[in-house]
C-alpha cells in the first residue's frame, strides 16, 4: 500500500555504534563509571530486541546513513523524530543525569548538526529521579532547533504526577517541548514490571508494560498537573492506546463520585486527553482483527490521540500502512501526521494546514 | 637509573631498589619517585594506572570536579589513591607512601634512596 499524505514517524530509538562509544561523551568525570549495556534486559526477545535483519558490525539503528534509508526511503517517512532510551534507572541518579547528557550530546553530534536529510529531529532525554538536573538539561539544550520534545523512561519508582516531579513538567512547558514517556528495559532499578510483580516470560513482560502508562496519566490528572500548566503536553510514545478508553472510563467513573477528594480537577479526567495526551501507535496495539478498527475507534474516539510511531529498530516495528490498516482516509491521516504535525508545530517542517 | 629521554611525561620506570623497587614517574616535566609498596596490603603500587581524580565542586555537572590529571596512581589491588608529587594517599593523608628525591642532572635521572 502506498500513502500519498506526509507521514511522520514519531518514535524512533537510535543507538550507539557499541555500548563503549558513550564514553566519548562523558567528562573524565564520569567515563569510567560502570554503566549497564544497552540490551541487558531480564525480558529479551526471542530473537534478539532488535529487527533481525540490521544485527551487523554495530548495533541496530547506530548508523544514520542506513536509518535514513531505511525510514525516509523504503517506509516514506518525510520526518522522523529520534527518542533515545537510555539504561534505566540507575541509583546513581547524579551519574543518570551524565548519562542523559551523554546522550544528548550525541545525538546532537551524530545525528542531529550532522544529519544531510535534514528530516531528524531530537529529544532532550532527562533523568526525573534528579528533577533539578533535569531542569538543567532541558535549559540547556531547549534552544537545539531540531530538539522538539523532553524524553523519560516510562520506569519510575514513584508516579510523575507526584510534585518532586512537577518543576521538570514545568520546565519542558515553559520552552514548548512536549514529554515523551517511553518504555526503558535497560538494567537499573526498578519495580517489577507489572502491578502484581514480575511477568514469566517476555510476552507477560512486553504485551502489558504500557499499562503503567495509565499509572502515570491518572495522577498527573489527578494530582492537578495537567490543570496547572496549560501547555503541558504528554506523548505515550510506546503503544497503550487501545486500552486507554476503559480505564479512563474507571477514572470517570471515581471522579463523579469523589469529585470533592480533588476539586482542582475541573471536568472529567477523560476530557484533559485531547488537550494534554497523545499515544505514539505500536505494533501491539488495537484489534487483532483489523475488520473491527472501525468499531474499535467509533467506541474510543481515540484518532485524535494516536501518532504513527515505527519504534524502528525494535523487532515490533511496524510501517505506516500496518498501523492504519482499518482506519478511514481522515482518521490515517491524522495518526500518520496530522496529529504530530498539530503538536509539535514548525519545528517539525511540515505545515497542520498542509 | 637512565636518560631524560627514555622516561618522558607520563610515563614511569621501576627500578630496583630496596624491598620492593621505587617507581620514577615524570609528572609533565617533573620527576617523582615513590615506594613500590601500597601502605594499605603491600601491593605493587607503581603497577597502577596513572590518572587524575575527582573533588567535589557543586557549581560542576554531577557535583564533580576533575582534578590533579595525571598525577594520581590507583594501587592494582583496592583503588586506594595516592597523589605520586607528594605520597599522600587522598582519603587519609597520614596513609603516605614513601618517597625519594629525584634529580636530574646533565640529562640523567638519578634516585637517592
Amino acid at each position: 500500500m502506498s500513502i500519498a499524505s506526509p507521514i511522520i514517524d514519531a518514535n524512533v530509538q537510535p543507538h550507539f555504534r557499541h555500548n563503549a562509544e558513550i564514553r566519548r561523551y562523558l567528562a573524565p568525570t564520569h567515563a569510567m563509571r560502570a554503566i549497564p549495556d544497552v540490551e541487558q534486559q531480564w525480558y529479551q526477545a526471542p530473537r534478539g530486541d532488535y529487527r533481525e535483519d540490521l544485527y551487523g558490525d554495530h548495533y541496530p539503528g547506530s548508523d544514520p546513513a542506513t536509518v535514513a534509508r531505511h525510514l525516509f526511503e523504503d517506509a516514506g517517512v518525510d520526518v522522523a523524530i529520534l527518542n533515545p532510551l537510555t539504561r534505566g534507572n540507575i541509583a546513581d541518579y547524579l551519574l543518570n543525569s551524565r548519562i542523559c547528557a551523554a546522550i544528548n550530546d550525541w545525538q546532537v553530534d551524530r545525528w542531529l548538526d550532522a544529519d544531510v536529510t535534514g528530516r531528524f529531529r531530537g529529544t532532550i532525554r532527562v533523568n526525573p529521579e534528579d528533577p533539578k538536573g533535569a531542569v538543567e538539561e532541558i535549559t540547556r539544550l531547549a534552544q537545539h532547533p531540531k530538539m522538539v520534545q523532553v524524553g523519560i523512561p516510562m520506569q519510575s519508582r514513584e508516579p510523575f504526577g507526584k510534585p518532586m516531579f512537577e518543576p521538570i513538567w514545568e520546565a519542558a512547558a515553559a520552552h514548548g517541548l512536549p514529554v515523551a514517556v517511553h518504555v526503558n528495559g535497560g538494567n537499573g532499578v526498578d519495580h517489577a514490571p507489572t502491578f502484581a510483580g514480575h511477568a514469566h516470560t517476555y510476552p507477560g513482560y512486553a504485551a502489558f508494560m504500557p499499562l503503567n502508562y495509565f499509572v502515570h496519566l491518572a495522577t498527573l490528572i489527578v494530582e492537578g498537573v495537567f490543570g496547572r500548566h496549560a501547555g503541558l503536553r504528554f506523548v505515550f510514545a510506546d503503544g497503550g492506546y487501545d486500552v486507554l478508553t476503559s480505564l479512563m472510563w474507571r477514572l470517570d467513573s471515581f471522579w463523579i463520585s469523589m469529585r470533592d477528594q480533588t476539586p482542582w480537577v475541573d471536568r472529567p479526567p477523560g476530557e484533559y486527553l485531547v488537550e494534554h495526551v497523545r499515544f505514539c501507535s505500536s505494533s501491539l496495539d488495537g484489534p487483532t482483527d483489523r475488520q473491527q478498527m472501525q468499531q474499535w475507534m467509533a467506541i474510543s474516539g481515540t484518532a485524535d490521540l494516536l501518532m504513527y510511531g515505527s519504534n524502528y529498530p525494535h523487532w515490533s516495528a511496524s510501517t505506516p500502512a500496518d498501523v492504519v490498516s482499518g482506519m478511514n482516509d481522515e482518521q490515517a491521516e491524522r495518526v500518520l501526521w496530522r496529529n504530530a504535525a498539530e503538536l509539535y508545530g514548525s519545528s517539525l517542517g511540515i505545515a497542520p494546514s498542509a | 637509573m637512565c636518560s631524560v629521554e627514555e622516561l618522558p611525561p607520563g610515563a614511569m620506570k621501576l627500578v630496583e631498589l630496596g624491598a620492593y623497587g621505587v617507581g620514577v614517574y615524570n609528572v609533565g616535566g617533573s620527576f617523582y619517585a615513590i615506594a613500590n609498596f601500597c601502605t594499605h596490603e603491600g601491593a605493587p603500587l607503581c603497577a597502577g594506572f596513572v590518572g587524575g581524580t575527582n573533588e567535589f565542586d557543586p557549581d560542576e555537572p554531577g557535583g564533580l570536579r576533575r582534578a590533579r590529571e595525571g598525577r594520581i596512581v590507583r594501587c592494582p589491588w583496592h583503588q586506594w589513591e595516592f597523589d605520586i608529587t607528594t605520597g599522600e594517599n587522598l582519603a587519609n593523608p597520614r596513609k603516605r607512601v614513601r618517597t625519594y628525591d629525584v634529580d636530574v642532572i646533565d640529562g640523567k635521572v638519578y634516585v637517592t634512596a
